[in-house]
């Protein structure tokens, strides 16, 4: 009898070795994840064989798609707000209510001309990446990147710059933001792009 | 929960067996939980993080007078022109012979790279340091970014010491990009200084 009982049994299969290693991956893409940001754009940055990381804090964040459409960000909260308020003085918007504030503190990346910021936020979050974004102006008639950049750095001071653009970014795009940015004064700031080995590259 | 299934499965073992196996738990579920999690971490995270190259652009004083900057020998510049079609036009600056040796190349070892290493070579022959060694890169309008990053990369693993990205060109740039059907930056845009990143 006993004989005929164990092949019985033996469908169940022992899990929690298989449970033990879930857990353990589990555990490590929980520790090492660091959550893809929002994306208004698709940008493709190019390879380098630059090895500097890019910092974690206080980056304002510039990126510049194929077109040449320009969309700006910072990347703390507390730095948004001031920045929300700093724009309402600058372009003399109409105040914001608290919602609308609270919306822009989760806004990682805008593109459009400022003067559209209460209806963008007034729009429902799950209506919003249907929200036109053409890009901040940045023509010599109408700069706006230039106000962003100056009220941005006045509200964190620390600010460092990475411009993100696409592989297939006109050079004149880039330029003009960089033109910005040093009319700012600003003549130091990253290039963002993507790793590449250096070793098989070098001779 | 568990006790009953296994109890339900062996059943004909009697109650006596079913007890001996109620430490056992059915982790079935949860592992399905922890690789449903998982997947969720594996598809949300960014594997590899991006990187950042530093450039220092040179500051702009519009009342700073270009004739107060040292002026570089001729003899001790590469100029790199990044044009359309990811095309590069790279010559050697004479002081006193108009003619000029354009090479028109691509990104590849074979290319730039080794035209850099002949002209570090010969700099290091004729001033005894390849160091001395002054690249100037100028990108033209319809050049991609990538170009410009390529370029700038290219200094790195070369290890040119000296270079700077200039938007503004002499006669012999201008020729260069009517013969090769780029354009030329609209007028506004291109007021800059000439001064070497410090690398």
């Amino acid at each position: 009898m006993p004989k005929v009982k164990i092949p019985r049994k033996s469908t169940a299969v022992d899990m929690t070795a298989m449970c033990d290693v879930a857990f353990l991956l589990l555990t490590f893409f929980i520790l090492t994840t660091r959550f893809r940001p929002q994306e208004i754009a698709q940008i493709n940055i190019p390879a380098s064989t630059a090895q500097i990381p890019v910092p974690d804090k206080n980056i304002m964040s510039i990126q510049i798609d194929p077109k040449g459409n320009v969309y700006f960000g910072v990347d703390d909260q507390f730095t948004r707000e001031k920045l929300l308020f700093a724009i309402k003085e600058r372009f003399n918007l109409p105040a914001f209510n608290e919602k609308q504030v609270k919306e822009f503190k989760l806004v990682e990346i805008f593109g459009f001309p400022l003067e559209q910021m209460g209806q963008f936020l007034g729009t429902k979050p799950e209506e919003r990446s249907k929200f036109p974004q053409p890009g901040i102006p940045i023509s010599e008639e109408k700069n706006q990147l230039i106000d962003l950049i100056l009220l941005a750095r006045q509200a964190n001071p620390e600010l460092r710059i990475a411009i993100k653009a696409d592989k297939l970014t006109s050079y004149e795009d880039v330029n003009a933001v960089i033109q910005t940015l040093q009319k700012q004064k600003v003549n130091k700031f990253n290039l963002i792009t993507t790793g590449r080995s250096a070793s098989s590259d070098k001779e | 929960m568990a006790e009953m299934i296994v109890a339900d499965k062996g059943g004909k073992g009697g109650k006596k067996r079913a007890k001996k196996q109620s430490t056992r738990v059915d982790l079935t579920a949860m592992v399905d939980m922890a690789f449903l999690l998982l997947t969720f971490f594996i598809l949300a995270t960014t594997f590899n993080k991006p990187k950042a190259m530093e450039v220092n652009k040179p500051a702009k004083d519009e009342n700073e007078k270009k004739e107060d900057l040292p002026a570089i020998k001729q003899s001790k510049t590469y100029n790199i022109m990044m044009g359309k079609n990811d095309m590069l036009y790279c010559y050697v600056g004479s002081d006193d012979d108009p003619n000029v040796k354009v090479d028109s190349t691509f990104f590849s070892r074979s290319g730039l790279r080794s035209l850099i290493k002949d002209r570090q070579r010969a700099v290091a022959q004729k001033w005894g340091n390849q160091d001395e060694l002054f690249i100037l890169i100028k990108p033209l309008p319809d050049s991609k970014f990538r170009n410009m990053v390529d370029v700038l990369d290219e200094m790195a693993i070369t290890g040119v010491k000296r270079y700077a990205i200039i938007d503004d060109f002499n006669e012999i740039d201008e020729l260069i990009i009517k013969q090769s059907g780029n354009r030329k930056p609209d007028a506004i845009k291109t007021a800059n200084v000439v001064v070497p990143s410090s690398k």
